[in-house]
């Protein structure tokens, strides 16, 4: 039956739906998973990597987290390859930006001059969406610090915890169970790793498997994204008691 | 062939010998005229050969003490610094001085042939020039020249039987008396202090503190401008010069550098 | 007046042992007229990259906001700094792009590359570099500050020798030109530290 509307992506079924652009959200369900919390201080992005051998080279620091600017940055789940071109634009935007105005790009225009593109996928015929969810997390000095998450569709939004990627419904409603307005940054890292540990489908949290990073506001004034080292990261789930399978997180 | 310019003179009635290697010094000066068929051309080109030591700053102004001369020390050609102790400030006698603007050999020249004719008018009628009569023999005399090049902006400033006086002459022909006059690129910078600051009423110091100022102004706006502000007065006892200071050290005089509060870099905080 | 000499402006680079200076003046004019006397011309690309762009001011600004584009994506991409010697390359790339309609900008380049070597160049407005052992000077008080640096320089200089050097080459030359001069900013950069230091200078 929809055969005959899902080969192309501009057209939409009887039942209005766009085929293509749900299979590359379903695409992305299959992807390692994202969360991101929004702190009072900072925002969190925590990533799970789906390590597929033992003999790949792991030459990048980071495979999920990528710096857009200086005061953006976005986690990613979906086609890695679809992803770097999005991610290239987004830097590209940002520093045009910068170019014109001479000021950092704020975050809800980078995040919505890529759903731009996105969305052009969508609709203009012969080509396929981008597979790609993102999560951006930034500061700009109108908004503070800001949590997006985008789909292949172009839909964007603003949220205070959201997760992308495999498990994604599990993690949201885990996240809107624990979270609270109030939360620091150190308090939201152990959130997402918690609900991180929950959701993942291999039985123990290591640090070989996560990535985290966060963005947070130096007593300088200057916006920091740091990523946070694979050493750092065993102390972090040691502490939070995560990757041990069995007992209750005590975070 | 030689350009002789007697013929402009109404009042001087030799004629110079070329040859005469002791010429009356009463005639006005002849020149070589180049032996070139291209008169203009090479006249134009000429002109751009000796265009350099335009930037200049000069000021007089007359108050009731007398009047007040001041005026920089640079000389340069284009944009680079030929001098930085050029005496603009021409003594033509005890009681006149003259202030150099445009071209530095044609200011010093005519400022001393003035002081010639200054000199033997003294000796023929037994009273010294009044400053309105020796201005208007050098406007004369740069009258003639009209449009052959020269480049002069002046201003006479003396004591005669009528008290102070000050006039601006140029090369374009211009003559003008005044109370208050400024000369060169860097003029406009000297009248904003000069026109805000100026009391007839002033003091010899408050004068020469204002002319200095002015000077100093200039000289900080104003590229060609700088060197040293020299600052005379003529009074009823003729000129006097008052002082001459570094525009250098005259700026951190005027504005002592307040030292700055050193602030601490803060530190990164440390990882999460 | 050439458009190079339309603001003024007076740069020079110099190397020591295992470090370099660069110096500039800081006017801003408008030809004769002094307009700003807090001009910067040496622009931080990153801790190690310094360049001064002598010339047209407005060209000068617009430059530098290209390379911090272009320097800022490959740090991006790269997740590391340029490499002087590179940097050097892209300066000249961006230029000579701009082949027939130049910027009216005579850049000098500094840096310290890996194994803290210095490295400095200097290019003309179209590209074309220029790598030089010692010094390199631009701007409409670069004649003044060619004969200052040749009778000033000496190899192996260590920093606060260098600093004093260059800060009196800078000050001497720019005493002989109209256009540049009223103070000067100095970057003194050693391996483990970059220290900015503010000249007072004749302000005529």
């Amino acid at each position: 039956m929809s055969r005959r509307y899902d080969s192309r992506t501009t057209i939409f079924s009887p039942e209005g739906r766009l085929y293509q652009v749900e299979y590359a959200m379903e695409a992305i369900g299959n992807a390692g998973s994202a969360i991101g919390i929004l702190a009072t201080d900072g925002v969190v992005l925590v990533g799970e990597k789906k390590v597929t051998s033992k003999l790949l080279q792991t030459s990048k620091s980071t495979e999920k987290m990528y710096k857009i600017d200086d005061h953006l940055a976005c986690a990613v789940a979906g086609i890695m390859s679809d992803a770097n071109i999005l991610i290239n634009t987004a830097r590209v935007q940002a520093q045009r930006y910068t170019f014109a105005y001479q000021e950092p790009m704020p975050v809800e225009q980078l995040v919505q001059s890529l759903c731009d593109t996105k969305q052009g996928y969508t609709q203009f015929g012969g080509l396929r969406p981008f597979g790609v969810s993102f999560l951006f997390s930034g500061w700009d000095s109108n908004f503070g610090f800001q949590l997006y998450m985008s789909d292949p569709s172009g839909n964007y939004s603003g949220w205070k915890a959201a997760a992308i990627g495999a498990n994604n419904q599990a993690a949201q409603s885990m996240l809107k169970q624990d979270y609270t307005e109030d939360l620091g940054r150190e308090e939201a890292v152990n959130l997402a790793l918690k609900v991180l540990s929950k959701t993942m489908d291999s039985t123990s949290l290591t640090s070989d498997k996560l990535e985290l990073a966060e963005i947070f506001l130096l007593p300088s004034g200057k916006v920091k994204y740091q990523v946070c080292s694979p050493e750092g990261l065993t102390k972090l789930l040691l502490k939070s008691g995560v990757n041990q399978p069995a007992a209750e997180p005590s975070a | 062939m030689k350009l002789d310019a007697s013929g402009l003179q109404t009042f001087a009635p030799h004629r110079a010998d070329p040859d005469n290697l002791y010429p009356d010094l009463s005639a006005p000066p002849s020149f070589d005229l180049p032996g070139c068929p291209d008169f203009d051309g090479f006249q134009k080109k000429a002109i751009q050969m000796v265009k350099p030591a335009k930037g200049t700053t000069t000021l007089a102004f007359i108050f009731n003490e007398g009047v007040i001369v001041a005026a920089d020390s640079r000389a340069s050609m284009g944009g680079y610094i030929s001098s930085q102790t050029v005496k603009k400030i021409i003594e033509i006698n005890p009681y006149m001085i003259g202030t150099m603007a445009g071209g530095a050999a044609d200011c010093q020249f005519w400022h001393r042939n003035l002081g010639i004719k200054c000199r033997l008018h003294e000796l023929a009628n037994k009273r010294r020039i009044s400053v309105t009569g020796a201005s208007k023999l050098l406007a004369n005399i740069l009258y003639s020249y009209r449009g052959m090049g020269l480049s002069v902006g002046t201003m006479i400033a003396g004591w005669d039987e009528t008290g102070p006086a000050l006039y601006y002459v140029d090369s374009e022909g211009g003559r003008l008396k005044g109370k208050r006059f400024s000369v060169g690129s860097g003029s406009p910078y000297a009248y904003g202090v000069l026109d805000s600051g100026y009391r007839s009423d002033l003091s010899i110091e408050e004068a020469a503190e204002l002319a200095r100022r002015a000077i100093y102004h200039a000289t900080f706006r104003d590229g060609a401008s700088g060197g040293v502000a020299s600052v005379y007065h003529v009074g009823p006892n003729g000129w006097k010069k008052l002082s001459g200071d570094d525009v250098g050290e005259l700026h951190y005089k005027y504005y002592p550098v307040v030292p700055a509060i050193v602030e601490h870099e803060m530190a990164d905080a440390p990882p999460a | 007046m050439s458009i190079f000499e339309y603001n003024g402006s007076a740069l020079v680079a110099m190397v020591g042992k295992n470090c370099f200076a660069i110096a500039s003046d800081r006017r801003l004019g408008v030809q004769l007229q002094t307009v700003a006397t807090d001009f910067r011309r040496i622009y931080r690309i990153h801790d190690k990259v310094y360049i001064g762009l002598s010339g047209l001011a407005t060209d000068a600004q617009t430059l530098y906001q290209r390379l911090v584009f272009r320097h800022k994506l490959y740090q991006l991409r790269e997740e590391r700094d340029m490499k002087p010697e590179t940097f050097a390359s892209l300066v000249s790339s961006i230029l000579y792009e701009k082949r027939f309609g130049p910027y009216f900008c005579q850049p000098v380049i500094a840096g310290l590359g890996d194994d803290d070597q210095p490295f400095i160049c200097t290019m003309d407005c179209l590209g074309a570099k220029e790598l030089a052992k010692d010094f390199v000077v631009s701007g409409s008080a670069s004649e003044s500050l060619y004969g200052a640096c040749e009778s000033m320089y000496k190899p192996d200089m260590e920093p606060e020798e260098l600093f004093e050097n260059i800060s009196q080459a800078l000050l001497a030359s720019v005493d002989r030109d109209c256009l540049s001069g009223w103070g000067g900013h100095v970057f003194l950069v050693t391996p483990s530290e970059v220290q900015e230091r503010t000249l007072k200078g004749r302000m005529d």
